[in-house]
């Protein structure tokens, strides 16, 4: 057993407040060695700032969350009346609605570009696994979260999206019918579906923070990574974080909340369904459901399998096999700039996801399911071509330095 | 590496629009999707007579009470005034004349509340304005639609060019022209009386749109200002730091 360091004598609280309170929670540690000090590899790009601005929107989302759940009624009866009193009597409710809602989209924008940024640099690379599976983690709880959220305002797209979505568990053997039926709390997306959503969409924002500040750690053990993907050794390579990356990171804030705020106050809509501003009617189903826009690579992937057992399972291999990548990706070079192969590959990669995307919004028939196929293929041929290609690729020199 | 990507997003995103169904609906201009306007008092009250006389008698605007002209420019009193010549209170919601048994009774389904249709349809505003437009004379089926109903319009429906799959349980309510008589003697011809309701229920749908488009414009240019503020201290601050 290690025996704790020992701290001497409390300075006094009268003639040095701080430092009494310091020898008791270390927030100099916290703050001066964490956001001040802390030191950051000088040549990052602006592809760098979307992680801080992905915190922004998730505190957004709390934030903007918190006021909409004083208004909301969770009740299948109110929930779709509540949204409309937000809108119409409750003061500045449109505006704290509108954040929200494009803020979802915005959140996927910035955690999307982080994670090609990653994937580009190899920043899932040792010694940094466990950052990247922690962000998988954190994807993962995002997409259950948004899809829940989505649920709230009860509107057709909401009841239908709820339906097909909960309806895929019904494809694991023996218990998936009953896993389902216990999901919903009922034999259909009812009353009870809605309030446990909505309990659930209220406190998942609060375990993605927790994750996040574990993403933290895991950051801060190594520090970041950078544009050439190189170890950094040289003192002269670091900057303090603080005011190099804080300023950086305000400024790139300005930038992301133009067309966030430009979407609230403008086009509020347009990434929504319109569909979802008919209530909820059990009887009538809509003529496509198609889930939100962060959702349609994996829908895509999702119906382009003819069985639906197969499909589902693709489409959430399509996600997990995001924690094995580092198991794949075998070499040692971590930015795509040093790797002709994979730069090929990542464009091909990036390309194919919007592709799929795009095939996700489609009727599910014709040239769009072949479309959708080939894309899927190409999607795993990606990751599962990574163990050969990292072998037998023949990296360009490596810099010395920055 | 950003370069690319935005690029390759412009590439690739302008083909990635939302299937429309089969419907093509007219585009119109509508002075309200401008960045600034404000509600035109007198369509909205040529819109809101249309509206009460017509639509109220099967449909229902149950989000929208009087009170709500004022954020049209309406005065109390004037919105007051409104409300009593239908008989009802300032705050009292539009309902339908008709209840919803009757309802299903003639047109077997209940008429869909007003209030936010015109965020309900895809195309909004113009979809409500190419709809009323889409009945035809005596509603006869046209030539080219004709294969689609061999046996003509099936029992309580109506051929509509604009709505999908073309059979309406809505009976055509624009019949003809003088179906109202405006406050400001503009002519209640059929176009003009659907134009103001499109118009008319933009408003019942988000009534806060001006609201949003005047705040938003302050919003935008403080950021403007602040992200251009914000670049040049980031520059002075980055001088030093060595390539």
């Amino acid at each position: 057993m290690k025996m704790k360091k020992d701290r001497g004598p409390s300075p006094d609280i009268l003639k040095d407040p701080a430092g009494w309170v310091d020898y008791r929670l270390p927030f100099k540690w916290l703050v001066n060695d964490h956001l001040i000090d802390y030191p950051t590899p000088k040549n990052l790009s602006y592809m760098w700032n979307f992680g801080s601005l992905a915190g922004v929107a998730l505190l957004l989302q709390i934030v903007t969350g918190l006021f909409l759940a004083m208004h909301y009624k969770g009740d299948v009866t109110l929930a779709f009346d509540s949204i409309q009193h937000i809108m119409r009597n409750v003061q500045g409710g449109w505006l704290i609605r509108n954040m929200h809602m494009v803020g979802a989209s915005f959140f996927f924008i910035v955690v999307y570009i982080h994670m090609f940024r990653g994937l580009y640099y190899g920043s899932y690379k040792s010694p940094r696994e466990i950052l990247w599976g922690l962000g998988v983690i954190i994807l993962l709880l995002m997409m259950a979260t948004a899809f829940m959220g989505y649920v709230l305002p009860w509107g057709q797209m909401s009841y239908w999206g709820a339906t097909v979505i909960t309806n895929l568990l019904s494809v694991i053997p023996l218990v998936g019918d009953d896993i389902v039926i216990w999901l919903w709390g009922g034999y259909s997306v009812g009353d009870p579906t809605l309030t446990r959503f909505y309990a659930l969409h209220f406190v998942l924002p609060f375990v993605i923070a927790a994750v996040t500040m574990l993403h933290l750690v895991a950051l801060h053990t190594h520090g970041s990574n950078n544009p050439k993907g190189i170890d950094l050794k040289k003192e002269t390579d670091f900057i303090p974080f603080h005011p190099y990356y804080t300023m950086k990171d305000i400024f790139g804030l300005g930038v992301y909340l133009m067309p966030f705020l430009f979407m609230v106050f403008y086009l509020p809509d347009a990434l929504g369904h319109p569909d979802n501003y008919i209530p909820a009617d059990p009887l009538v189903t809509p003529a496509h459901i198609v889930p939100e826009w962060y959702f349609l690579p994996f829908y895509a992937i999702l119906r382009a399998i003819p069985s639906k057992e197969l499909g589902v399972l693709a489409m959430f291999a399509s996600i997990l096999i995001l924690f094995i990548l580092p198991l794949l990706d075998r070499s040692k070079v971590r930015s795509a700039s040093y790797r002709p192969i994979y730069q090929q590959m990542f464009w091909i990669f990036a390309v194919n996801a919007l592709v799929l995307g795009w095939c996700g919004a489609q009727p599910a028939e014709g040239i769009y399911v072949i479309i959708a196929r080939v894309c899927t293929f190409v999607y795993f041929a990606f990751f599962l071509s990574l163990p050969l290609v990292s072998r037998i690729e023949k990296p360009r020199p490596l810099p010395k330095g920055i | 590496m950003m370069r690319k990507l935005l690029l390759t997003a412009a590439l690739v995103l302008p083909t990635a629009s939302f299937a429309a169904g089969s419907v093509d609906i007219p585009t119109r201009d509508w002075d309200f999707e401008r960045i600034q306007s404000d509600w035109d008092k007198d369509r909205i009250l040529r819109g809101y007579t249309v509206a009460t006389q017509v639509c109220l008698a099967c449909h229902g605007l149950k989000y929208i009470s009087h009170r709500d002209l004022m954020r049209a420019d309406f005065t109390e009193n004037e919105a007051k005034k409104l409300a009593a010549d239908l008989g009802v209170k300032l705050d009292d919601k539009l309902l339908s004349q008709m209840d919803d048994q009757t309802s299903v009774e003639i047109y077997g389904k209940v008429a869909p509340d007003l209030s936010v249709m015109n965020k309900a349809r895809a195309g909004g505003a113009n979809y409500v304005w190419a709809l009323l437009h889409g009945y035809t004379e005596g509603d006869k089926i046209p030539e080219k639609y004709k294969k689609y109903f061999p046996d003509g319009m099936p029992t309580g429906s109506y051929f509509n060019k604009y709505f999908g799959g073309h059979a309406i349980a809505m009976p055509n309510p624009i019949t003809g022209p003088e179906l109202v008589e405006y406050h400001d003697g503009t002519e209640a011809s059929v176009d003009n009386m659907i134009e103001d309701v499109a118009y008319f229920m933009q408003f019942t749908a988000e009534p806060e749109l001006k609201d949003r488009q005047r705040l938003g414009v302050y919003v935008l240019l403080y950021l403007f200002i602040f992200t251009i503020l914000a670049y040049f201290v980031k520059r002075h601050i980055w001088r030093d730091v060595k390539k």
